[in-house]
């Protein structure tokens, strides 16, 4: 431990790996350290299902979820989108490789106390029973004027100034209804709450495509699942990291961030060892000082054997419970994979709730969601804190990334790490110097 | 355009820190030797596709490589998924790494339960007159484990013995493996790789 490195990465999260492989195939001298001794940390995927029952302090599985080692389960809930930021992260950096995926089967909006699949083309939008017959039409066209909209072409904006006008007069000019703008912002264009519609409409329209951009490529829905658990994108970084170098270390308490002049970093301590280093990269546990507390996340895990009830007997799903539908501030989001992930036994299905928490009784809040699930196994309750860093870094070259949210994808995970690879290195992450040289060896 | 795809074969290389596993690997891939572990050399590149023949089968080991990791801290868990055979390593003039032998066996056994195991003793070339790990050590070790290990090869990879016959043999191995398993068993339980778009349609997007 005792030398000197260009970066010190602090805990092997998901935002960290990533981070830690981009600084090495960068060319940068990286030291990887997790107080754990298990890579993935608050992103790693529970096995077998004992622990994950002793974590919560219940007693042992009994016999009936089949064998321990077959469960993987995430104790954030995420997918992929396929079109989006962390699935292009995959590619350009060749991480792909490691992982296999499979494509969530459906996606549902809640709505008056049950769930609709969400329609994203003209014919589910003309089919769906979320609206009434001349809503259907309004959306339709709507949805048109979305996939047709070319940022470059003026011809197909039709004489509507997406980049100065608002969401709101977007809808307005379709003519669309509380309701329909309701799923179109939480379910299409996943937002979490309704400040979008005050912002240019250009954003909204974005992110709508990318939604039907994710959904065209492999078919069912927008979102990717990975093979045993989410707890394999880490390590497939931490791999990235160590084929270029970096050097890992597990099971390594960390004492001190070494300051220097001008409140610089210039080390990191364990016990009597000292590395030096110029930066440090690391999530908000390793610096509890230097972050505060934003709000709070509640995640329930619910372990089920059956699908859930209206989702067709989907092996994999997700259902989006806009805010307005139970007048909360922020959606509560449903994800469910199951054994045919590698996440669960044969005939089990891992169901997580999540959202932002805003009363003082968080599991309260989260009771509707719950009750479409069906009868539960067994269930976990946490809540953890949303932390943010109180500064960019720039002064004391410590960079540290945000808590997870609540949101079921990655795209905020991809946004907070090319931030923070661009604030401690100047500069955007450039894809192509890596996959030339992967490019050579796969012929 | 329709090509017939050679399915890959995983084959990771197991094994303490020293023993060669990069040096084979290094073997594998171009067929070169370097005394200094010069790490530099093999930045960026982990795994190589090789296809053998095995009679009329053509048949593709793809080798895995650990990258180093674990000099200190333990590999991930994720090396170990789809591989379909290990190849554990030890060092002939190092009792040591023989020993932890039954280590590196339980993380193969635990992380990929329906891999192949063979056991490989490196550097032949240092065995000398009194070796550190004899013949019937490793027959004693083999016993013990109540055949799970499927072949045992000596190798010298300074002196490219008995390399290419390892690897031979191992797709001997697979290929008899894959016949019956792959007339049995369907596709429909894998995943699919993610690539990018362009070569998604031409592929198809099952790779498995």
């Amino acid at each position: 431990m005792d030398e000197e490195y260009d970066a010190i990465v602090l805990g092997t999260g998901l935002k960290e790996c990533i981070l830690s492989g981009m600084l090495s195939v960068s060319g940068k001298k990286v030291l990887h350290v997790d107080r754990n001794k298990y890579y993935g940390g608050e992103s790693a995927s529970i096995c077998p299902l004992d622990e994950l029952f002793s974590k919560f302090g219940a007693p042992p599985p009994d016999e009936s979820y089949g064998r321990g080692r077959d469960w993987n389960v995430d104790l954030i809930p995420k997918f992929l989108m396929a079109n989006g930021q962390l699935v292009k992260l995959l590619i350009h950096t060749g991480v792909t490789r490691y992982l296999e995926f499979k494509s969530v089967e459906g996606s549902y909006v809640y709505k008056g106390g049950k769930i609709s699949k969400v329609p994203v083309d003209q014919k589910e939008a003309l089919a769906s029973d979320l609206m009434g017959m001349f809503e259907k039409r309004r959306f339709r066209n709507f949805l048109v004027y979305v996939q047709d909209y070319a940022e470059q072409d003026p011809r197909s904006w039709k004489e509507f100034d997406a980049q100065n006008q608002t969401m709101q007069e977007l809808y307005e000019k379709f003519g669309l209804d509380k309701n329909t703008q309701d799923f179109t912002g939480h379910a299409l264009a996943l937002y979490r709450d309704d400040d979008y519609l005050q912002t240019a409409a250009i954003t909204t329209i974005r992110r709508i495509k990318l939604y039907s951009d994710s959904l065209a490529r492999y078919g069912k829905s927008p979102y990717l699942y990975p093979m045993y658990g989410l707890g394999e994108l880490p390590q497939g970084f931490a791999r990235l990291s160590a084929i270029y170098g970096g050097t890992y270390m597990l099971d390594k308490p960390i004492d001190e961030i070494v300051l220097g002049e001008g409140g610089r970093v210039v080390g990191v301590r364990s016990g009597n060892e000292v590395a030096k280093c110029k930066q440090v990269y690391c999530d908000p546990s390793y610096v509890p000082e230097k972050v505060h507390k934003k709000g709070r996340v509640v995640r329930c895990i619910c372990l089920l054997d059956h699908p859930i009830p209206n989702t067709r007997d989907a092996l994999s799903t997700q259902i989006i419970i806009p805010q307005k539908q139970l007048c909360r501030n922020s959606d509560i989001y449903i994800s469910v994979v199951s054994f045919t992930h590698q996440v669960a036994a044969k005939g089990w299905f891992v169901a997580m709730v999540s959202t932002a928490v805003e009363t003082d009784e968080p599991e309260m809040e989260i009771r509707p969601a719950l009750d479409l699930l069906g009868p539960i196994k067994q269930k976990f309750v946490s809540v953890s804190d949303y932390f943010v860093p109180t500064d960019n870094g720039l002064e004391s070259q410590i960079f540290i990334s945000e808590s997870f949210d609540a949101t079921t994808h990655f795209e905020t995970t991809c946004l907070d790490v090319l931030d923070i690879f661009k604030r401690g290195t100047g500069e955007e992450f450039d894809f192509s110097k890596i996959k030339h040289e992967l490019g050579e060896e796969e012929q | 355009m329709a090509t017939i795809k050679i399915p890959e074969q995983k084959v990771i290389l197991c094994g303490e820190y020293g023993v060669g596993k990069s040096s084979l690997f290094r073997r594998f891939t171009n067929n070169t030797f370097v005394t200094a572990t010069d790490r530099q050399s093999t930045l960026g590149l982990d795994h190589f596709d090789k296809t053998y023949n095995v009679g009329d089968k053509s048949l593709k080991l793809q080798l895995w490589d650990t990258g180093g990791m674990e000099r200190i801290a333990s590999i991930t868990s994720s090396y170990y998924k789809f591989a379909e055979a290990a190849i554990i390593v030890f060092s002939l003039d190092n009792s040591a790494s023989f020993h932890s032998l039954s280590q590196h066996l339980l993380d193969v056994v635990t992380y990929a339960e329906s891999a192949k195991i063979f056991l490989c003793g490196n550097k032949s070339d240092l065995e000398g007159e009194k070796p550190q790990v004899t013949d019937a050590d490793i027959e004693t070790f083999c016993e013990q484990c109540h055949n799970l290990i499927s072949g045992v090869y000596k190798t010298s990879c300074k002196l490219a013995d008995g390399i290419e016959e390892m690897f031979t043999d191992i797709a001997c191995h697979l290929a008899e493996s894959n016949r019956s398993r792959l007339e049995l068993q369907t596709m429909k339980h894998h995943g699919f790789k993610v690539l990018p778009a362009d070569e998604q349609t031409a592929e198809g997007s099952c790779l498995c």
